[in-house]
């Protein structure tokens, strides 16, 4: 199992649990959209799988490792499994888009010539292969969301975190993106796809999970895109 | 095939994710691009800082040094010279009983060097307080022998007075023991002063360090997130901080240290140029003896700063998730 929720909670200091109760299961090569109304948690969730922040009760596990009371010095390996862009992007606006994308191969102390070509390619592929020298600031949100994209798959992770991927993107740039989710999941990744766009899940059919008020709907890992179509 | 299938098959995890990649060498960590941005912790101030910090731990350190060489040769000469006075009722009893103070000098093993001064040379040491003049003509001025021994006579010295006192009764030997205690003591108190400013100056190196890279990692804080959420360990980020703070260490330490040699060649050529002063004041020379011992200074200063930098990273990154 990549990742397990049980009965998951989750409180910010002082302020009252704004997920609560989740049961949620994602096997090996399994595919999820998360989905639910602006405000529902979905990011939230989604911190608490990319290691952000911790539950505050129950238990989680990512790759079959407690995560809830795991030790920091084992949170850095796990990390390093997941591929997460984020809604923000988070891109260093100091680096170059190469930089950027390399960060992850960088921190995991990999030499650059294991990776040149890899960022290359990928900068390539989400048409960014001209501005591999710019900086954030220069770039547009969707430029910025593909050299977030980039970074996110640089490390062949386990599992792929997407939180509203094609928000900034054009439909095709958006319909590519999510291809590519599908390929890799084939090919054996995990994803998870956090999106309201309910278009976006009608045109894949895969299993869709709900969030609403903190809370997945009843059998959250069954598909719901009835749910999420209405 | 598309080239989605493509990237995808490029992309793909093919098993090897639960290994770790290699650890960083420290030589590709040295070489890496910094991935905190300069404006993070304040670099030019910092830097501006430590090169204060490392003019004055240089000029206190080179005060030691100087201190330390001139109280030698200052002891050294000391304890190598004495000097015998000799008085007498008229000029014919102080001439011989010089002559036979003279005698016993040179008769006595451990004796360099004995030299009675003319009555002209004894009359002017008095100078300063008789003026010129014939002052030998109105006072039997007492004889004074300058004498240069060796270590075991000084040891011994005893003997030698009683053997003085035999052949020439009244004569008085003055070894310059208060003078020597006074200089060993003055010597000892300036080098505690200037080695207290040495370790005042590391403390404050030490505290401008902690609370620099604390204000650097709030500052960077979102960097910081990010490259945890990226897999980084804190050991990297402390690494990246130390990086940085070994960089401006450096710059830092080394400006201060030519500010300082700068100013100790200009008060050595002011010295040389007074002439007078030069006699009193310890001797000032840019020499290898001095330059040599103050590369302490920038390598104690880097050294302290990016130690406190890694350790403050370390311990604040240990509170965070």
């Amino acid at each position: 199992m990549i990742v397990g929720f049980e009965n998951v909670g989750l409180a910010y200091e002082g302020q009252p649990e704004i997920l609560a109760d989740l049961e949620f299961t994602l096997g090996e090569g399994e595919f999820r959209f998360l989905t639910g109304p602006s405000g529902a948690g979905k990011t939230s969730l989604l911190k608490l799988i990319y290691l952000a922040h911790r539950p505050t009760r129950g238990r989680l596990t990512l790759f079959g490792e407690d995560v809830t009371s795991a030790p920091r010095e084992a949170l850095p390996a796990l990390r390093r499994r997941i591929g997460v862009v984020f809604q923000e992007f988070r891109l260093l606006d100091h680096l170059t888009a190469f930089e950027n994308v390399a960060l992850p191969m960088k921190v995991a102390g990999v030499n650059q010539n294991q990776y040149r070509e890899d960022v290359r390619e990928l900068l390539n592929w989400v048409g960014l292969g001209d501005r591999i020298n710019a900086r954030p600031p220069t770039l547009s949100g969707g430029e910025k969301q593909r050299v977030a994209l980039a970074r996110a798959l640089v490390t062949k992770p386990d599992l792929i975190l997407a939180d509203e991927p094609t928000g900034n993107v054009d439909p095709v740039m958006g319909e590519k993106i999510m291809k590519l989710f599908v390929e890799l999941n084939k090919l054996g990744a995990a994803v998870i796809v956090a999106t309201h766009d309910l278009s976006l899940i009608s045109a894949l059919d895969k299993p869709t999970v709900v969030l609403r008020e903190g809370r997945l709907s009843p059998d959250g890992s069954e598909p719901q895109r009835k749910t999420a179509r209405r | 095939m598309s080239d989605t299938k493509l990237i995808a098959e490029r992309f793909a995890n093919d098993g090897g994710g639960e290994e770790s990649p290699p650890a960083p060498g420290l030589f590709r960590r040295m070489r890496a691009e910094p991935l905190l941005p300069e404006a993070g912790a304040g670099g030019a101030p910092l830097t501006a800082v430590i090169a204060v910090m490392s003019f004055l731990a240089a000029l206190a350190l080179a005060a030691f040094i100087i201190i330390a060489s001139a109280a030698g040769a200052w002891t050294s000469e000391l304890r190598s010279a004495l000097t015998v006075q000799i008085k007498g009722a008229d000029a014919a009893t102080i001439v011989s009983l010089t002559q036979a103070a003279m005698e016993v000098l040179n008769s006595t093993e451990g004796v360099v060097e004995a030299r009675a001064l003319s009555p002209e040379e004894s009359a002017k040491l008095l100078e300063p307080w008789l003026g010129k003049g014939n002052v030998s003509a109105y006072l039997n001025i007492p004889a004074i022998i300058e004498v240069q021994i060796t270590d075991d006579l000084r040891r011994d010295i005893g003997l030698l007075r009683t053997r003085l006192d035999a052949a020439a009764p009244g004569a008085v030997i003055d070894d310059h023991g208060e003078w020597h205690q006074r200089l060993a003591t003055a010597a000892r108190s300036g080098q505690a002063l200037a080695f207290a400013v040495f370790v005042l100056i590391m403390g404050a190196a030490f505290a401008i360090s902690m609370f620099a890279a604390r204000a650097g990692l709030a500052a960077n804080s979102e960097i910081v997130s990010l490259l945890h959420l990226v897999g980084a360990t804190d050991d990297f980020i402390a690494g990246q901080v130390q990086r940085r703070f070994l960089v401006l260490g450096v710059r830092g330490s080394l400006t201060g240290l030519l500010g300082a040699l700068l100013a100790l060649g200009l008060a050595a050529l002011a010295l040389r140029a007074s002439g007078g002063a030069a006699d009193f004041l310890p001797e000032l020379k840019l020499g290898p003896s001095l330059v040599l011992p103050l590369l302490v200074v920038p390598f104690a200063l880097c050294l302290v700063t990016a130690a406190t930098a890694r350790t403050t990273v370390l311990r604040t990154l240990a509170k965070e998730l």
